[in-house]
């Protein structure tokens, strides 16, 4: 069953971003929301959220209520300093449960704690926010999310600005939370590897091309596909297990060719 | 000590006045610690104008009215007392500054400055105009108060937004800090950004009207900046900074208000100078680490 589904759905800030769109958020599914930057990625995240009203079409809620939703926003959005505790800063996310007119009683700490040492960042708990390195930031807010007890995971742009290594980290950590939390999650991106291995349903994303298109990861990491999102020569290829995506020269009829500029690899 | 046997002997005086300006700067200092976090500063200053504006503009209305302002509550209908056009000023400029502008050009501090340009602009035409061109000078104590002398009905106003200003704070914090700290999280998590945003400001509005008439116009700005960044300097959890912040308001306006007296500066100045040198660890903090 769909969280949340959109159908025939116009988006948009008074002008249409994109063609009518269908795209439905299954339990148990990740979906990885894909584009280059200034793609209109946002603009669907906040329609499917119901915080954007649609231009046309609508957006249905199988449930009969809205899915609660454990938000990760990008980080460096977000002022480090406040003189706040990382303890604080996860007790924000209990903030819908608890209700107008209560406080976060010792029962919220606690879950606020395990999120943290679930998250694997448990002693940082009384530290200061501006003393966290950028990683350890990300996972604070990963365990904001978690503490809002969420059915519905959202991560926009998790792994922008973070190198291979760390990237991979985060994105098995979310597969674990995934799985532990039996969440359904959304994966806002711009980097194929953050869907290349994890989706499991992928949405093409592309205002300035008019691109809209969502289906089975191993049907949308098509080289075509692809192409027709970046306006580059894209190769996808299966090396020892993993997908491997080359994104190289502009594509044909859209300039002169050159060496490959990108490689991303995932399993 | 004789100048202060002289200050303690005056304390008939000095009594009210002194209690008005510790009130407003605990207040504001409390206030402060949201607008300085909030990056919007001006707003304190935009709001002292627009209920400027509501004075002046009540004066206007009675003098065309033909209403005399001088005969305060026996002659002026209460529906032209000018703190009421005050609040209801504020509290306007108050929800425009919770309104996101739907223009990724147009952030929320050039809204507060446009309002801002637009109060000084209205507050110098009517305070020029022909019609009130006798009144002005009264116009201008009420508009920016005078902390020397504060009727106590004014002290009374400061206490009733003040004790309502903190239980909605008491009862609403959770919220209050979310949405001001993260507002895009705050909103996906259905937590009313808009409503919280809007209570926040009018909280800050109606302090700051009331405020503005009782103890002046560079104080509060005053009271709404600076005790709240020399705290910030020096603090890393934000009850801390809290306390820290009121605890540098109160001294300040009770050591700037004795200060004046003894040395026969202008109140609010003095108040403001006083606060100002509790940036000094701050920022000698700074200095230590490299940072400026």
């Amino acid at each position: 069953m769909d969280l949340v589904r959109l159908e025939r759905a116009v988006i948009g800030y008074r002008v249409p971003l994109l063609p009518p769109l269908d795209l439905g958020v299954k339990a148990g599914s990740t979906l990885g929301v894909l584009g280059p930057n200034g793609a209109g990625k946002t603009a669907l995240l906040k329609s499917l959220l119901g915080l954007l009203p649609l231009l046309g079409g609508r957006r249905l809620l199988p449930q009969g209520r809205a899915p609660r939703v454990g938000y990760v926003p990008q980080r460096d959005r977000l002022d480090q300093s406040w003189p706040l505790t990382v303890l604080d800063v996860v007790l924000m996310g209990r903030t819908p449960l608890l209700g107008p007119l209560h406080r976060p009683r010792t029962h919220d700490r606690k879950r606020a704690r395990e999120a943290l040492s679930e998250i694997g960042v448990g002693d940082l708990a009384d530290r200061p926010l501006y003393a966290l390195s950028g990683g350890q930031h990300q996972r604070v807010l990963i365990a904001r999310a978690i503490a809002a007890e969420p059915e519905l995971l959202v991560l926009d742009e998790p792994t922008s600005a973070m190198d291979p290594a760390a990237e991979r980290v985060l994105l098995e950590l979310v597969e674990r939370l995934k799985r532990a939390h039996d969440l359904s999650v959304v994966l806002v991106t711009h980097q194929l590897t953050a869907v290349a291995g994890f989706a499991t349903e992928v949405a093409l994303v592309d205002r300035v091309r008019g691109v809209f298109e969502v289906g089975p990861v191993r049907q949308m990491l098509d080289p075509k596909k692809l192409e027709r999102l970046y306006g580059r020569e894209v190769r996808v290829a299966e090396v020892g297990g993993q997908t491997a995506i080359v994104i190289g020269s502009v594509a044909a009829g859209n300039g002169s060719g050159d060496s490959p500029t990108e490689v991303e690899e995932d399993r | 000590m004789s100048a202060f046997n002289d200050f303690w002997a005056g304390r008939e005086l000095w009594q009210e006045p002194l209690f008005a300006g510790v009130l407003a700067a605990a207040l504001l200092s409390y206030l402060g610690v949201f607008v300085v976090l909030k990056r919007m500063v001006f707003v304190s200053a935009a709001l002292s104008e627009v209920s400027g504006v509501g004075v002046a503009f009540a004066f206007y209305v009675s003098a065309v009215a033909g209403v005399d302002p001088h005969t305060h509550h026996f002659g002026i209908p209460i529906l032209l007392d000018p703190t009421w056009f005050s609040l209801l000023f504020a509290c306007l400029a108050g929800v425009l500054f919770s309104l996101r502008p739907g223009h990724r050009k147009l952030a929320p501090e050039t809204v507060v400055g446009i309002g801002y340009i637009a109060a000084s602009a209205l507050v110098l035409a009517i305070l020029n105009s022909p019609r009130i061109a006798q009144e002005a000078h009264a116009v201008g104590d009420i508009l920016f108060g005078n902390a020397v002398t504060v009727p106590f009905s004014q002290i009374e106003a400061l206490l009733a937004v003040g004790a309502v200003g903190l239980l909605i704070h008491a009862l609403f914090f959770k919220e209050l800090l979310f949405v001001s700290y993260d507002s895009e999280t705050a909103v996906v998590q259905g937590v009313g950004v808009l409503r919280y945003e809007l209570v926040l400001n009018l909280v800050i509005a109606v302090i700051i009207s009331v405020a503005t008439r009782a103890v002046g116009a560079l104080p509060v700005f005053a009271f709404t900046v600076v005790p709240a960044a020399a705290a910030l300097m020096v603090t890393e959890r934000l009850r801390t900074t809290i306390a820290l912040s009121v605890a540098i308001g109160i001294v300040s306006a009770a050591v700037g208000y004795y200060v004046s007296w003894v040395e026969s500066l202008p109140t609010g100045a003095s108040m403001v100078i006083v606060a100002s040198l509790f940036l000094v660890p701050g920022l000698l903090r700074l200095l230590r680490r490299g940072t400026v």
